[in-house]
């Protein structure tokens, strides 16, 4: 079973999240702020990160860029309320980007499109 | 002595003086009047004198002396009453011609007056003048305007013409002005066309006019050995002034006068009475070349005023967007999150509701009612994308066609008719796809909203210079020019947010990307959409 840890702000969205992705299957561990995130990914691995880029007072992109040096091998999806989201040049080092919606369709369809090609990757042993 | 003439005589009848006509009746009967005014000159007289000096009277030789100096007086007053009628009529003239040089800032007036001055009979009569006006950015001295006729024919047609019309010197200049300028230009061309000196030429006698700010009165031009035999033959007479014209110490021009026609000698005293024309022509001439320069200048500082003025207004209107850019993105922020919440779990809730449960009406307007609202944000979010075009080259005519037919279902649901007349053989155009084909979308889709049912829409192209021009016209809204202002500033009507903000998002699109786009609203009602398109990389403002 793969493990996701969403880190947002917002207690209804991760309790939305954990509900929607625990109905597909996958084990959802959430946080709250950077600092809960990083505490949890230090306890344990995860198979991927799902990140709200804008958490109260920080930024979800400064905590993607020290997923992508220290946890390389685990994949990133951001989340935004806005769609200009693109215009920040760090926010391409995600592997993929949702805007955020009540339908939770499309968040779940980049998951899985990511996990196909982090096991992909694993398999030929990148 | 038994003498011949009358002066004798007190009183004498009419025929018995050759000199006195009919209507002088006072000399008849005044002896001295006609002593003065009439026996001087009379040859009976002379006569009488002459036997009176033969005579041994000896007051005889006397009275010869006193005749003589009497005469010579005489010639003299004469001679000055001619001058100073010359010179009051010279002076009369001046005036004339300053106050009408004084009341004009117009150079092709000014030169005009100038012209007509020198070759009209009541000015210094000459046949022709040429002007040649110092080229200070080509450094050359360069025939510019001239007038008079070409031959003894036109000559005579045109002093016929002047003398029937008997126009004063205003009068004249206008005439010639309004009816010859262009004319005379085109009639000297081909001298004027050679009539070209370098400013550097000291040894031209133009130029050593010009330098020496002294007039030149040229007599046997062509054997003249300061005058250049080409220039000689190129004006066709031995015989010819030449007028610096200075003003404030500036080289302003030189005028070339002569009589080609009438072959009359050109005097001193006629190069004297041009020299005072010259200074209030050169100062005229000057001024004028200044005001038009002035003018020039004030035109462009209005362009430039009127630019900024423009750019101001872009930038009132930008910040405003911006403002409200922000505002909205901030909004939208706030409602997205809950928004999603309620939407997401409404969805879950749906999930596992049964079909059968009464509540599943209920949840699914909470679904369909958070999809809507979800629909608004993303419009409003959308705004955003406009800060960044992508721009390419692209066919208009392709852009529009796919535009409608994207908005085919919404014009048959409305019963709505979208007609398309592309101008075949358009360039490509160099515009972000993506937001220009969001424009038409959005201004069609109003349209359709506006017209409710059975609506029509014309859209045309067209090429203009390195534009193409794409024209939507909307025949159903009916609105004024003040409400479509309205409509074109975002939120500025809460009556119809989404047609209003999506209009103001139009327009910001376009703008930032430099593409002029007008929104007019038509007297007989509806709406004309203009968006004009460079063809050319460069064109972008």
């Amino acid at each position: 079973m793969n493990k996701i840890i969403v880190v947002d702000d917002e207690a209804n969205i991760r309790l939305l999240y954990s509900e929607e992705l625990a109905e597909e299957g996958y084990e959802v561990v959430t946080a709250g702020s950077t600092a809960e995130a990083i505490e949890k990914l230090q306890a344990g691995a995860f198979d991927l990160a799902v990140l709200d880029i804008k958490l109260k007072n920080e930024s979800g992109i400064d905590l993607l860029q020290r997923l992508v040096k220290e946890r390389h091998d685990m994949p990133v999806i951001l989340c935004s309320a806005f769609s200009c989201y693109k215009d920040d040049f760090s926010a391409w080092l995600a592997d993929g980007y949702v805007v955020k919606s009540g339908d939770l369709t499309e968040l779940k369809q980049e998951i899985a499109r990511v996990l196909a090609k982090k096991a992909q990757r694993t398999r030929a042993g990148l | 002595m038994d003498w011949e003439c009358c002066w004798t005589k007190e009183a004498i009848a009419l025929g018995d003086c050759p000199y006195i006509a009919e209507d002088e009746d006072e000399l008849l009967v005044s002896r001295q009047r006609r002593v003065i005014e009439r026996c001087c000159d009379c040859h009976l007289f002379k006569r009488d004198l002459s036997r009176f000096r033969d005579s041994n009277h000896p007051l005889a030789p006397v009275f010869s002396i006193v005749y003589g100096e009497h005469q010579r007086q005489r010639a003299q007053i004469q001679s000055l009453v001619s001058f100073l009628d010359s010179k009051t009529l010279e002076v009369r003239f001046l005036h004339e011609l300053g106050s009408v040089l004084q009341s004009s800032v117009d150079l092709e007036e000014v030169l005009s007056v100038a012209l007509t001055a020198i070759t009209a009979g009541k000015g210094f009569g000459m046949n022709r003048a040429f002007l040649l006006m110092s080229d200070k950015d080509r450094d050359h001295l360069q025939g510019y305007l001239a007038i008079g006729p070409r031959n003894l024919e036109e000559a005579s047609q045109t002093w016929n013409e002047i003398a029937y019309h008997d126009m004063d010197l205003q009068t004249l200049a206008q005439s010639f002005r309004l009816n010859k300028l262009s004319s005379e230009r085109a009639k000297f061309h081909d001298i004027l066309e050679q009539l070209s000196v370098p400013l550097s030429d000291t040894d031209n006698i133009l130029i050593r006019s010009l330098t020496s700010k002294k007039p030149v009165l040229i007599e046997d031009a062509f054997h003249h050995p300061d005058v250049d035999p080409q220039f000689a033959r190129l004006l066709g007479v031995d015989n010819f002034l030449l007028m610096p014209l200075i003003s404030r110490n500036r080289r302003v021009g030189i005028i070339i006068a002569d009589n080609c026609i009438t072959h009359r000698r050109i005097t001193e005293e006629d190069m004297r009475s041009m020299e005072n024309f010259a200074f209030p022509v050169a100062f005229a001439i000057e001024r004028a070349s200044l005001y038009d320069r002035l003018q020039v200048e004030l035109n462009r500082a209005t362009e430039a005023g009127n630019k900024l003025k423009e750019q101001q207004e872009l930038i009132v209107r930008m910040e405003k967007m911006a403002l409200v850019g922000r505002i909205t993105s901030s909004i939208a922020h706030s409602i997205r999150n809950p928004l999603m919440v309620i939407g997401g779990f409404a969805r879950s809730m749906l999930k596992n509701t049964p079909d059968s449960d009464p509540k599943r009406d209920f949840i699914e307007s909470i679904v369909g009612e958070t999809r809507q609202l979800e629909g608004v944000l993303d419009e409003i979010l959308n705004y955003s994308d406009s800060l960044f075009p992508a721009r390419d080259f692209w066919d208009v005519n392709h852009l529009i066609e796919s535009v409608v037919s994207d908005t085919g279902d919404a014009l048959k649901a409305w019963n709505c008719t979208c007609r398309f007349s592309p101008s075949p053989g358009l360039p490509m155009v160099y515009i972000d796809f993506k937001q220009v084909a969001y424009c038409l979308r959005t201004i069609i889709q109003g349209d359709i909203d506006s017209a409710q049912d059975g609506g029509t829409i014309d859209i045309s192209t067209s090429l203009t210079g390195n534009s193409v021009v794409i024209r939507i016209e909307d025949n159903n809204m009916l609105i004024s020019q003040q409400e479509l202002d309205t409509l074109l500033t975002p939120f500025a009507s809460t009556q119809d947010l989404g047609n209003g903000f999506g209009l103001a998002m139009c327009r910001t699109m376009m703008e930032r990307q430099g593409l002029p786009f007008s929104a007019v609203s038509l007297p007989a009602g509806g709406i004309m959409y203009t968006i004009t398109l460079p063809t050319h990389k460069e064109d972008r403002s």
